[in-house]
Order: C-alpha cells, then sequence, then structure tokens
C-alpha cells in the first residue's frame, strides 16, 4: 500500500469553552479513502472536533488541516467536498423534509437526482411532511440523505445512526460502505463499538478531549475482551485462581467476568467444565473499556 | 392539587427573571411617566391646557386613548395606560404560549403528560400562573402610582385595569394554543390580537366626542369592542368602578375554561387548525439562502405588514374626518393655534405624521425580527446543517440583513401607501395625500439602525442577541414616546436614531440626516460580517 495523502490531519488540537477544556492535545489523521471510527463515550468531544473540521468551531490551539486546508480560513471551499450529518438534527419546523434536502444539497451544489431519489426509497422518508411532525429518526434521515444526495470526497457523520431502527440501519450502512467504495473518506463519529467494528477499518478512541488509541481495528484486538455471563453452577473462586479473569462479580447465582483472547480456550473450558445452565457471552461495553484503559494506566 | 401546585411552582422557577423583567418594567414605565406628569402639569391649568389639546386631537386619543378629567390621576392614565396595556397583553400572550403550544412542540408537553396529570393540568397551571403574574402586576402598577404621588384608591382600580387587560389576553393566548399547530403561529395570532385591541380602541377613541369644556371625552362605540377599551372604562381617577375589570376577569374566565376544556379532549400536538403536507420538493428559490431567509420570514411579515397597513389607512381615513370636526369648531381651532404656536399645520398631518412614527416602529420591528432569527438558528442547531454546506457566515447574515431591510423597507412603504391610498380616496389632492408615501419611507433610515445594531449584537455577544436586540427596540420606543413626557436628558434621547427621522409631511425631509442614518446602518452590517467571521459557532 503506497503513502495515502491524509485527508484529516490535526495536531495538538487544544479547546477551552470558558474554564472547561473540550480537547486537550488532539491528533488525528484519516487518510484518503479510509473509513475511520471516532470512538469516544459522551462528552469526550468528538462533536466538538467535528465542528472544528468544519470551521465552525476555532481551536484555541494546534494545528487543523483538511484537504490540506485550514476550515477555519477557507470554510467554502473546504465544505464543497464534505456531506454532513450532526449528531443532533434540528430541521426548519416549517418546511418539508423535501424543501429542506433540496435547501441542504443546493448549497453545496445541488443533488443528484437518481440518487436523491434511491435515497428517499431506501429510508422511507414521506418528503411531504413539514418538519415539525417528524420523530428524531425521522429528522436524521433527512440530514443523512441530504449528506449522501451529493457525492462529497469526505463525510463527517456524527453518531448518525442514534435515532434509526435497524432495517434503517443497514440502509444506512449500505450507503457508507458505497461510498468507500467510491473512495470517498468517512470519519464516523460513535460511542458504539460494534458499529465502528463493522463499518470502519481504522480508529481513534478519544476520552477527555485527547486520543488514547489509534490505529487499525486489529492493531487494537488488544482492546477486545469478551464478556461473559454465566448462571447456575458456577464458582467464582475457581475462575478468579484461573488467570486471565478480569473484573468478576457474582450475585443471585450469576457471575459475569471478562477475558483476554488469548486466554479464551482456558476459560471456555473451565466455564464449560462447571456445567453452566446459561451463558452469554458479548463483547466488552466502550463504558467498561474505557474504564479498564484508565485503571490500567493508573497502574502503571 | 398538589401536582397543579407543584406544575405552577416550576413555571415559576422557569419564568422568574423573565415575568420580573416585564413587570418591574410594566410598573416603572407607570411610576416614571407619574412623576413625569406630576413634574411638569403640577398645577391644575397646566393640566387642563394640555388636556384641552388632547381632546381636540384625535391623533393624541388614537395613540394614547381619552383624556377624563384634569385631576393629577387622570393624565397619568390618560398618558400611560393604553401603552401599558398592550404591554400586560404581550407579557401573557408570550407567557402562556410559551408553556403551553411551545412546550408541545418542544416536546416537553410529552415528558409531562407522561406524568399522572390529567391532560388539561399543565395548560391549568399556566393559567393559574398568569392570574398570579397578573395580580402581582396590579399590584406593583398601582404601587408605581401611589409611590409618585397618585390617590391611592384610584391606583389601584388603575392597576387593576391593567392586570384584567394581561388576564384577558393571557385567557386569547390559551385559546390560540389549542387553535394553532406551532408555537410561532399561535404567539403570532394572540399578539395580533392585542395590536387589534389596541386599534380599535385608537379608533373608537379618534372617534369619541369632546366634552364641552374639553376636559374628558367620551369613547365611540368601537372601543366597546376592544378589551383595551373595557379596561379604560374603569376610569380610575375619575368615576371609579371595577365593573369594567369584572367584565374582562368573566370574559377570561369564559375564555380559559373553553380553551381548558378542549384541551381536556384534544391529543397532544393536535390543534384545531390542522398542519397540512406540504410540496416533497422545494422551488429554486427554496435552494437558497436568501430564498430560505425569506421563507421563515413571510408569514410575520404578513403580521407587520397589516399592522402598518391599517394603522396607515387609519390616517388616511381618519384624517380628514377629525379635521372637518376640528375645523367646524372654531374655537377649538383657536385653541390649538393658542396652546401649540407650530400647528397652523393641517390637523391632517399632524395625526398622519404620529402614525407614521409608530409605523417606522413596527417597520423596525419587523426587521429586527428577521434578524434576531440567525440567533435561533444558531442556538437550536440549523445554522450548524447550513453552515457546513459551503457558505460562509458572512453570506448567510447577509441573507439575513436583505430579507430583514426588505421587511423593514416593506412595512414602512405598506404604512406609507395605505395613508395615500385612503386619503386620495376621501378627495384629498393627489400631492397632498402621494407626500405620506415619502412619510412612510422617511422612517426606513432609523430604523434600518435597529437592525445593523441586532446584527452587531448578534456577532460580539451572540448568547445575548434575543434580549438586548429587542431590548435597544424597546428603549427606542420609549425615548420616542416617551422621551420628551419623562424630560430625559437631551443627549439620552438623542441616542435613539428615531430622533433623526424628519416626520414629514410636518417637517421637510432632511436628506442629509437620512443619508447618514443609511451610511451608519451599512456600516453597521459590514462590520458585523466582519466580526461574525471571528467568533465560533456558539450553540
Amino acid at each position: 500500500m503506497g503513502v495515502r495523502s491524509l485527508v484529516i490531519e490535526t495536531s495538538g488540537l487544544v479547546k477551552e469553552f470558558g474554564r472547561t477544556r473540550a480537547l486537550n492535545g488532539l491528533d488525528l489523521q484519516v487518510p484518503e479513502g479510509e473509513v475511520h471510527g471516532f470512538l469516544g463515550p459522551n462528552g469526550a468531544g468528538k462533536s466538538t472536533t467535528l465542528r472544528i473540521l468544519l470551521g465552525l468551531v476555532r481551536p484555541s490551539s494546534g494545528s487543523v488541516r483538511v484537504f490540506g486546508w485550514d476550515p477555519w480560513v477557507e470554510p467554502v471551499r473546504t465544505h464543497r467536498e464534505i456531506g454532513y450529518v450532526p449528531g443532533d438534527v434540528s430541521l426548519w419546523p416549517n418546511l418539508t423534509g423535501g424543501e429542506v434536502i433540496d435547501l441542504l444539497t443546493g448549497l453545496r451544489g445541488g443533488a443528484e437526482e437518481r440518487r436523491r431519489r434511491e435515497l428517499v426509497e431506501e429510508f422511507g422518508l414521506d418528503p411531504t411532511r413539514k418538519a415539525r411532525t417528524y420523530s428524531r429518526g425521522n429528522r436524521q434521515k433527512v440530514a443523512l440523505i441530504a449528506a449522501f444526495a451529493r457525492p462529497a470526497r469526505l463525510y463527517l457523520l456524527d453518531e448518525p445512526s442514534s435515532g434509526l431502527d435497524p432495517l434503517m440501519d443497514s440502509a444506512f450502512r449500505r450507503r457508507v460502505r458505497m461510498v468507500r467504495d467510491e473512495r470517498a473518506t468517512v470519519l464516523l463519529s460513535s460511542h458504539i463499538l460494534t458499529e465502528v467494528e463493522a463499518l470502519c477499518g481504522s480508529v481513534t478512541i478519544i476520552r477527555s478531549g485527547t486520543a488514547v488509541e489509534s490505529g487499525s481495528l486489529a492493531a487494537l484486538r488488544h482492546l477486545h475482551r469478551t464478556h461473559f455471563r454465566v448462571s447456575g453452577p458456577a464458582d467464582p473462586e475457581a475462575l478468579q485462581r484461573l488467570g486471565g479473569v478480569w473484573d468478576l462479580t457474582a450475585a443471585d447465582g450469576v457471575v459475569e467476568f471478562e477475558t483476554d483472547p488469548a486466554d479464551l480456550p482456558r476459560v471456555m473450558s473451565a466455564v464449560a467444565a462447571a456445567g453452566p445452565a446459561g451463558l452469554e457471552v458479548s463483547p466488552p461495553s466502550l463504558e467498561s473499556l474505557f474504564l479498564r484503559h484508565y485503571r490500567d494506566r493508573a497502574r502503571q | 392539587m398538589k401536582a397543579v401546585l407543584r406544575l405552577v411552582l416550576a413555571q415559576v422557577r422557569r419564568d422568574r427573571w423573565q415575568l420580573a423583567v416585564w413587570i418591574a418594567g410594566i410598573a416603572l414605565l407607570g411610576f416614571a411617566t407619574a412623576a413625569a406628569v406630576a413634574a411638569q402639569f403640577g398645577d391644575e391649568s397646566a393640566r387642563a391646557a394640555i388636556i384641552a389639546v388632547a381632546a381636540a386631537n384625535p391623533a393624541f386619543l388614537f395613540l394614547r386613548g381619552i383624556p377624563d378629567g384634569t385631576g393629577l390621576g387622570s393624565v397619568v392614565f390618560f398618558q400611560g395606560y393604553a401603552f401599558t396595556a398592550v404591554l400586560a397583553g404581550l407579557m401573557n400572550t408570550f407567557l402562556v404560549i410559551r408553556h403551553t403550544r411551545g412546550d408541545e412542540e418542544a416536546g416537553r408537553a410529552e415528558l409531562l403528560g407522561a406524568g399522572p396529570l390529567s391532560r388539561a393540568v399543565p395548560l391549568a397551571a399556566t393559567l393559574i400562573l398568569a392570574s398570579a403574574a397578573n395580580t402581582v402586576l396590579a399590584a406593583c402598577v398601582a404601587a408605581g402610582y401611589v409611590l409618585a404621588g397618585l390617590p391611592g384608591s384610584g391606583s389601584v382600580v388603575a392597576g387593576l385595569a391593567v392586570g384584567a387587560v394581561g388576564l384577558f389576553f393571557a385567557a386569547v393566548a390559551a385559546g390560540t394554543a389549542q387553535l394553532l399547530p406551532s408555537a410561532r403561529a399561535a404567539n403570532g395570532a394572540a399578539a395580533a390580537l392585542v395590536g387589534a385591541a389596541y386599534l380599535v380602541r385608537g379608533i373608537g377613541d379618534a372617534m369619541g366626542t369632546p366634552s364641552p369644556a374639553l376636559d374628558a371625552v367620551a369613547s365611540g362605540w368601537p372601543s366597546m369592542l376592544s378589551p383595551i377599551g373595557w379596561g379604560q372604562r374603569s376610569r380610575p381617577f375619575a368615576a371609579a368602578g371595577i365593573g369594567p375589570v369584572l367584565v374582562l376577569a368573566a370574559a377570561a374566565a369564559v375564555l380559559a375554561a373553553v380553551a381548558v376544556l378542549y384541551r381536556q379532549r384534544r391529543d397532544l400536538g393536535e390543534s384545531v387548525l390542522p398542519e397540512h403536507p406540504g410540496p416533497a420538493r422545494a422551488s429554486a428559490a427554496g435552494r437558497t439562502l436568501t430564498g430560505l431567509a425569506w421563507r421563515l420570514q413571510r408569514s410575520t411579515l404578513a403580521g407587520w405588514f397589516a399592522a402598518a397597513a391599517v394603522l396607515g389607512s387609519v390616517a388616511g381615513a381618519f384624517g380628514p374626518v377629525v379635521a372637518r370636526e376640528v375645523e367646524g369648531n372654531p374655537s377649538l381651532t383657536d385653541l390649538i393655534s393658542r396652546l401649540v404656536p407650530g400647528t397652523e399645520v393641517g390637523v391632517v398631518d399632524v395625526f398622519g405624521a404620529a402614525l407614521m412614527g409608530i409605523a417606522g416602529v413596527l417597520a423596525a420591528a419587523a426587521g429586527v425580527q428577521a434578524v434576531l432569527r440567525l440567533r435561533a438558528e444558531e442556538s437550536e442547531g440549523r445554522a450548524e446543517l447550513l453552515l457546513a454546506g459551503s457558505v460562509s457566515p458572512a453570506r448567510w447574515m447577509g441573507a439575513s440583513l436583505t430579507v430583514a431591510a426588505l421587511s423593514t423597507t416593506v412595512v414602512c412603504a405598506a404604512a406609507g401607501t395605505a395613508a395615500a391610498v385612503c386619503l386620495a380616496l376621501t378627495g384629498s389632492p393627489p400631492a397632498g395625500a402621494a407626500v405620506f408615501l415619502a412619510a412612510g419611507l422617511a422612517h426606513a433610515p432609523a430604523a434600518l439602525v435597529f437592525l445593523a445594531a441586532a446584527a452587531l449584537i448578534f456577532a460580539v455577544v451572540p448568547r445575548h442577541t434575543v434580549q438586548l436586540g429587542w431590548g435597544l427596540l424597546a428603549a427606542g420606543l420609549v425615548l420616542g414616546q416617551f422621551g420628551e413626557l419623562l424630560r430625559l436628558p437631551a443627549w439620552l434621547q438623542n441616542v435613539s436614531p428615531f430622533r433623526y427621522s424628519s416626520a414629514l409631511p410636518v417637517e421637510d425631509l432632511n436628506v442629509t440626516a437620512a443619508g447618514i442614518l443609511l451610511s451608519v446602518a451599512a456600516a453597521g452590517a459590514l462590520a458585523a460580517a466582519r466580526l461574525l467571521h471571528k467568533r465560533d459557532l456558539t450553540p
């Protein structure tokens, strides 16, 4: 793989709002053609970062480049190539969904008719309804359709699927894959690990305004513990002694814990040997992942 | 009952500053008016003179109401009541819509409705809050008058009259909240009814019959159709009676009961006039920023346009009638020319010029509203969507400012044109009629300065845009309408751009002043666009 140019490049990004520090030296690099996950809990600084990338907010210090330009200085040129979906979509109550889509795409040079038609159909949006009457999910659809109805070089998506039902979520994922195949770059902010896993080739994890991890998804496998929830006869103490078992809790005959990938075979046979009545295995929540990450750091 | 009380307290908590400012502002205006009248017209003969002029001049009657005796209290009530009543009406319509249709639109009503409450309880709580607020308002207005040295019982009745008008419009707003699907429409309709009440009272009062001694005027019948006219009928400082106040309170109770019953039966979010589906595609204009700004402004502009056109028609249609009345009465003309030396000019012109001045304030309000919408767009997250398109902040603001300036000009022109047309229809010479179009437009430059000021505020202190923007306009209105009366220092009065407008046809057009005002407005707008580039998007 040759060296790809960076579509997004920030270094040492700091943003202060009064006394609160929303970003604290954030470094973020996204090469061209990559679908990049931007993962972090609520309030980590994801939306602020996206607003800085759009030149809507100026960083207190640090540098930003989008397509090699400073978006604060040249918002118009930068935005021509960007499709954006904000995290919390607010629309003009007295305009219909169709009118909003035409307005927003019109400001970027107009929609591609075929795409617009397909998207309205795919997302099942009624474009004749006034935005006032839309639910949160429908408002989100309007913003998504407006972003995707005109091809862009970069898509900035701020928790775009948070209001969508599973069917619409899969339509959304199809779209992201489609623009990826067209070599567009996508920055997808999310607090849901599985969503990022399903769509992204690489990820930056942000917490309290700082990037704590960044790399290809495969390289972040070490973050990847598995969460076990075992009910029935299981001996918590025996499990604890096994090693490679973390965050073990036991209550009401239910034992919960996490294991590293390397310890998985050992732990699984031990669990099986105990003869469980029920077993749930799931990826860990982002919160537990962060909890661990920070506890580990504190120990060092 | 406990739940209702808790809800009322929550609403009080949300409104504490807003209502305090409204109530204190209205009471202070009453106090200041009373103190000023007491200082300037301390002796009976001075008051008799001013009242005689006013009684003979329908422009005064239209704007202020009817004089009712020459006592200190009577003169104060004549000077201040009508404006105070309009302010009380607006305070209440905003209050009620904010907690009813506004909450419904924002989704907060759903959250409350999910609780163990009857459907109409939030509305009932708001009406209770409004009743309490108007009681406090009545007490504060009365206290202001007493402090300024007016008789106690009259002050109380005057306060009650203002509070009762407020209460009536709280009930009206409870009604429009049921009638219309959006907070904006409900607010607009309720505020328009406040305006209509002022206007109908104005027409009735201008048609009134002066007493032989020219110390009082009996309203014409249209005043009976206006709640503000009813409040005036309580005659606090002449023949005080709370009968009209009780009539208003009863009418408010009936309206409120209808609203509550309807709310009890309707779905959340439903309205008598339903929301219709719209076009699936935007027109070519609807894809541009200017098209959007126009789309957002046009329905409110229609309201301002109608208000200005009605005002202009009143100036045009009533002026001649009034003039004939005055001219047919030699002792009256004599009196006027003696008391106000400048008034060889026709009564029609004085009347018209005064109303065009009010139209100028309406025009400024129409434009300021369009500018302030920028802030709502920003704080509610829609500006983010627009500015993520390939649009510079200056272009975004420019589109709104263009539509705002257009609104201001159109409102001025509407008032002037309506006056000119009505004058021509009532048989005035065409040249005399046509000058009124210019009279309307002569106020546009000063009004535009307010738009530029609002834009600057938005660019520099976005979080305070709405309060400061309307506050400036209110200050301009008070300086213009009350500045002389309150004997405010000259420099302060000179701050108001309206000071530099030419009151055609009584004065000649001061081209230099108009040019300077336009330059100031343009410079302000350009500076605002530049400053906007320097700040963050501020939700």
